[in-house]
């Protein structure tokens, strides 16, 4: 049988890594007509690329599957020079220097939530843990009202998904973007009426070169933001608490030195980072690899596959907390890298100080996971833990 | 391919073949050169892929303001020729270029 690749399928959801392999070893350029795209697998070939926005272009869409009418409005939708006063305006509140006063209420955010799990013996990672805390942090970041939270994680989590029948955004995950829009434009207008000492006060109003940005990029970029804030961060602390429930060696490494934890991290950005694939567009033919992609072809870069490239990473299926994978692409890479990469670990490193204090013993409960339907990110819907 | 030198602050030197286009910054991160953090990716908001330019330097397109303003939150010192490494492209015209690594990023 033909090899293919379908990034809408659940067997890819739930495993992408043996389809990688093949990717990498006998198909580093491969059109594939499930996604209409060519997938690019290599850590160098997607390196190059990163590097080159000029080539591959984000202006029609970064999301595999995009929402509608949101490609152009968004940080990660722009190219430069646009891309980057866009960013300008709003990179100074996620530089690590500006993230110190957030430390504080960030840790007592994570006693609580993990106070909460003290006589535990079985509980969900998600709902119990990591939605209560990525919510109510993102919540004192941006200084939204509360009273919403749990409806906001419900609509976040809901709109990066994609249905794998008609490999599209379902009825469900318009509707919750759509949700998210008129939430984001409430807060908004309500900032602009009641200006506060916040991002979105700030960015709400600013312009830029005196060309006032328009109503389309604050309000897809607040959604943007609101949606990465809860659902990545999210996500991506899933993936984190399901590698330490695994690897249990690690896990008490670092719950016997603190120092590890920053180490942890970063492998499990690399070894399975919830950003598993982005799309780009070509703005004229590349060959590569014995194919010709042209203009106009839409492209996906396969981060979590170049983290898995044992061109760049020796013995890459192992987790190996001494790696220390520098250049990883767990946040992207080149002028589109993430930018809440600053703030997501620190989050990380917060939560899960608190977490492993309580409970630092722990392992998987449920053997297959039910990962969320996405082309785009990888997570598990549920992740039960018990209590060692 | 250009060939760069990297001077590690230990001294050390390792020469690499740069596809064009790669930045300075991923050429070392990725052939584990020493002295580059490069936290943010290489998206010019971290300052921590410093570099001393010994060599080429009239050769580089001059620092944005983006770039300006991060250098202001070096670790290590600044010195007239400071760059951060994200933002300097690989080409051919900086073949045989060499920077220096400082001697800590954070």
């Amino acid at each position: 049988m033909a090899f293919n690749f379908d990034p809408y399928s659940p067997a890819v959801d739930a495993d992408p890594f043996p389809f990688y392999k093949t990717l990498r070893d006998q198909h580093p350029c491969f059109w594939s007509d499930e996604a209409g795209m060519w997938i690019l697998s290599r850590y160098a070939d997607i390196v190059t690329a990163l590097n080159d926005w000029q080539t591959y272009s984000s202006a029609s869409g970064n999301l595999m599957t995009e929402l509608p009418n949101r490609a152009g409005s968004t940080l990660g939708t722009t190219d430069p020079p646009r891309h980057d006063r866009l960013r300008g305006l709003v990179q100074h509140a996620f530089l690590k220097r500006n993230l110190e006063a957030l430390a504080e209420p960030m840790r007592a955010i994570a006693r609580d939530a993990a106070e909460a799990l003290r006589d535990s013996k079985q509980f969900d990672f998600i709902e119990d843990f990591s939605s209560k805390f990525t919510v109510r942090v993102l919540f004192a970041a941006l200084g939204l009202p509360l009273g919403d939270e749990r409806t906001v994680r419900d609509k976040a989590v809901l709109m990066v998904q994609s249905d794998p029948h008609t490999r599209a955004k379902g009825p469900e995950h318009i509707a919750a973007y759509n949700w998210m829009r008129d939430y984001a434009a409430g807060v908004i207008a309500e900032r602009r009426k009641n200006p506060q000492n916040d991002l979105i006060s700030h960015f709400s109003s600013a312009e830029i070169d005196g060309d006032k940005l328009d109503e389309m990029e604050v309000l897809l970029t607040t959604t943007t933001l609101i949606m990465a804030g809860i659902e990545s961060l999210g996500g991506f602390m899933s993936m984190f608490a399901f590698n330490m429930a695994d690897y249990h060696e690690a896990r008490r490494r670092v719950v016997a030195d603190g120092n590890l934890l920053a180490d942890a991290i970063e492998e499990s950005l690399r070894f399975n980072t919830s950003a598993q694939r982005f799309r780009r567009r070509l703005q004229k033919d590349v060959a590569l690899h014995g194919q010709t992609m042209r203009a106009g072809d839409f492209v996906c870069l396969a981060y979590g596959s170049g983290n898995r490239d044992e061109r760049q990473f020796p013995n890459p299926d192992i987790y190996d907390l001494n790696r220390k994978p520098k250049g990883h692409l767990g946040f992207g890479g080149g002028v589109h890298a993430c930018l809440g990469n600053a703030i997501a670990r620190m989050a990380l490193k917060i939560a899960f100080e608190e977490f492993l204090k309580v409970i630092p013993e722990f392992r998987r409960v449920q053997e297959q996971l039910p990962w969320m339907p996405s082309s785009t990110f990888r997570s598990p819907l549920r992740l039960e833990l018990a209590v060692n | 391919m250009p060939r760069i030198t990297y001077i590690e602050p230990s001294g050390n030197q390792t020469e690499i073949d740069l596809p064009e286009g790669w930045s300075l910054m991923q050429g070392a991160t990725s052939n584990g050169v020493e002295g580059i953090e490069a936290e943010c990716g290489g998206s010019c908001a971290c300052a921590t892929c410093h570099c001393y330019v010994e060599s080429h330097a009239d050769r580089l397109p001059a620092p944005s303001e983006t770039e300006l303003s991060m250098l202001d939150h070096v670790a290590a010192e600044r010195r007239p020729n400071s760059r951060l490494s994200c933002q300097l492209k690989a080409s051919a015209d900086l073949d045989g270029m060499v920077v220096r690594l400082p001697i800590c990023q954070s």
